[in-house]
């Protein structure tokens, strides 16, 4: 009898627990510094950066076995998703190791991180694509910049105004939405600050974009080279300014609408985080950059 | 009798539920110490009803009421597609249907419940989007209407079982009264029960509408999410949690983008609490 009624006394006093515990959890951190990296920031990269972390602590296990002159202590990498703006901050504070940026930095970020490192792993490009049924892919398979401007503005509303021997139909605007990495690249690339269309639709995923783009033959966005590769017949890209999306374009720095892969660190990096950056540059580092369909940097 | 026992189990639960309270509190508190920039610098009026939203530009303008409007063009819409057949079918699982029915229709309503709207919001996409493009021929799929018409189906088990609940709560008696004075079975759900159950109803069509603004997965993949200011049913739309759940990830912390998205989750959570204010209200009517 006497046990049945502590019950729920025990219960109120584990939730009681349980509470107090998520309260304190923010403290726990810090004492792991020394014996884990951890990362975190823009959800393009971490995808890539969270394989990578895997294949290296499945091949390595120990950090010892990384380099002798390290510990025996076992690997543990913890990777967070959360933005660019959100690993450019977290990497100043501290609270990562390495923060995950895919944009361009402007100076004033850039002077946060002149006594550490900014490593770029590869690019990230946006294709101009539409749908392989909209006639535009043989009537008029390269725009000017200044077409692509007028377009996602919404100045030029339907395909005939475009070009007189398509379609009278509307153009749908496709975009990621207005804020996020991929728009401020377009931004830069492309806009030069004219605000986008307030008509474009704005699509919570690129793979959801891409697959509008697939699914809509009337619409026009810009999707990630990964995803237009990965879909050679359903999405088509357009070229800009007379230059294709190409692997040697991108290189060559000629096409222009990419951003950068970054990691960045406020300051130097200790001898295991400079392992992982090692590890991330070499060829199996740039290899998963390239299956997850972003250009790497050249090898 | 209350024994020595029983007092720090007392003390316990009390705690607890003071607590889960104050959570609440605590959360509006947080939203409106974070957004508090945004109200003194650009103010209630000229935040809830500018047109424009652009928080990233080189002078940025921040105003709510495209999304404002379709948050509640969205839920009004769902409320009126899904009471019709919510309280069809609450009348007829209440009244007429046979009991070996009811025991199947019911649990199927209950699970429709628990299926997460993400799911609702991809099938919508998938289907909803391509017919109406299909059909209507339009450009794109995207409206609020389909964007209420999924999110009908979502309110829709609240719904029912709500009414269902108030309709089973009308005193037998008043049942025996009025089918001993010879009407028929369908004056008597018409003329009698429904009157009698009415404020439960409305607190079921209230609750389902708190639900609905602040559904946020299915909107999001359904509304087109453009900042213009909708002026149909049929026009693309961005309600406020389809704003938040797509802008928060990329908003810079500290920034007043992120102040003004914080903002506007604050102006969405207002809208729900004053809408369970009401259902409160209407409940405690219905006790008197």
């Amino acid at each position: 009898m006497r046990m049945k009624k502590m019950l729920p006394l025990l219960l109120i006093a584990v939730l009681a627990m349980a509470l107090l515990a998520g309260c304190g959890g923010g403290q726990e951190g810090t004492s792991e510094q020394s014996t884990s990296i951890k990362v975190g920031g823009s959800s393009t990269l971490s995808p890539i950066i969270a394989k990578c972390a895997d294949d290296f602590t499945e091949e390595f296990k120990t950090w010892d076995k990384v380099d002798a002159g390290l510990p025996a202590e076992p690997i543990v990498i913890f990777v967070s998703t959360g933005g660019s703006g959100f690993g450019l901050k977290s990497a100043v504070d501290g609270t990562f190791d390495f923060g995950m940026v895919s944009k361009d930095l402007n100076d004033e970020e850039k002077a946060q991180f002149a006594e550490g490192v900014i490593v770029q792993l590869g690019s990230d490009v946006l294709d101009v694509a539409v749908n392989p049924q909209n006639p535009i892919v043989n009537v008029k398979p390269d725009l000017t910049t200044e077409e692509l401007r007028a377009i996602f503005a919404g100045e030029i509303k339907t395909w005939k105004e475009l070009d007189s021997s398509l379609p009278d139909r509307p153009i749908v605007v496709a975009v990621r939405d207005l804020g996020g990495g991929a728009s401020e690249v377009f931004d830069k690339a492309v806009m030069h600050g004219t605000p986008i269309s307030p008509e474009a639709l704005q699509i919570p995923s690129m793979g959801a974009l891409a697959g509008k783009v697939m699914d809509n033959a009337e619409t026009i966005g810009y999707v990630s080279s990964g995803l237009v590769n990965q879909n050679p017949d359903k999405i088509i890209p357009l070229s800009v300014d007379g230059i294709a999306p190409t692997i040697e374009n991108i290189i060559s720095g000629d096409y222009k609408i990419s951003r950068p892969l970054l990691l960045v660190s406020p300051s130097q990096p200790d001898a295991k985080e400079q392992a992982f950056l090692d590890y991330l540059q070499s060829e199996k580092g740039l290899t998963v950059v390239e299956d997850m369909g972003y250009v790497p940097v050249a090898k | 009798m209350k024994s020595k026992r029983e007092k720090p189990f007392i003390a316990g639960v009390t705690t607890i539920a003071v607590l889960s309270s104050l959570l609440l509190l605590g959360m509006v508190f947080f939203m409106f110490r974070e957004s508090l920039p945004i109200w003194s610098d650009i103010g209630v009026f000229q935040f809830l009803t500018g047109t424009t939203w652009r928080p990233v530009a080189a002078e940025p303008i921040m105003g709510i009421a495209a999304m404002l409007v379709s948050t509640l063009w969205v839920a009004l819409g769902a409320l009126v597609i899904a009471a019709p057949i919510g309280f069809g079918c609450a009348i007829f699982m209440a009244e007429f249907a046979p009991r070996s029915l009811a025991a199947v229709i019911r649990p199927v309503l209950n699970m429709l419940t628990g299926i997460p709207s993400v799911v609702y919001g991809f099938l919508g996409a998938a289907v909803l989007v391509k017919y109406f493009e299909a059909t209507f021929d339009l450009a794109s799929g995207e409206s609020l209407f389909a964007a209420s018409l999924v999110l009908a189906i979502m309110i829709l088990p609240f719904i029912i079982a709500n009414s269902e609940a108030a309709l089973r709560a009308v005193a037998p008696q008043i049942r025996y009264a009025g089918l001993s004075l010879g009407v028929s079975r369908q004056y008597y759900t018409v003329h009698i029960l429904v009157p009698m159950a009415r404020k439960g109803m409305i607190g079921a069509l209230v609750l389902g509408l708190g639900r609905a603004m602040g559904e946020t997965m299915a909107v999001l993949m359904l509304a087109g999410n453009t900042l213009l200011l909708p002026i149909s049913w049929f026009s693309k739309g961005e309600p406020l949690s389809a704003l938040i759940a797509l802008e928060i990830g990329s908003a810079t912390p500290g920034t007043a983008h992120y102040q003004a998205l914080f903002a506007a989750g604050l102006v969405l959570v207002v809208l729900v609490i004053t809408v369970n204010l009401m259902m409160n209200t209407i409940l405690a009517g219905l006790k008197r």
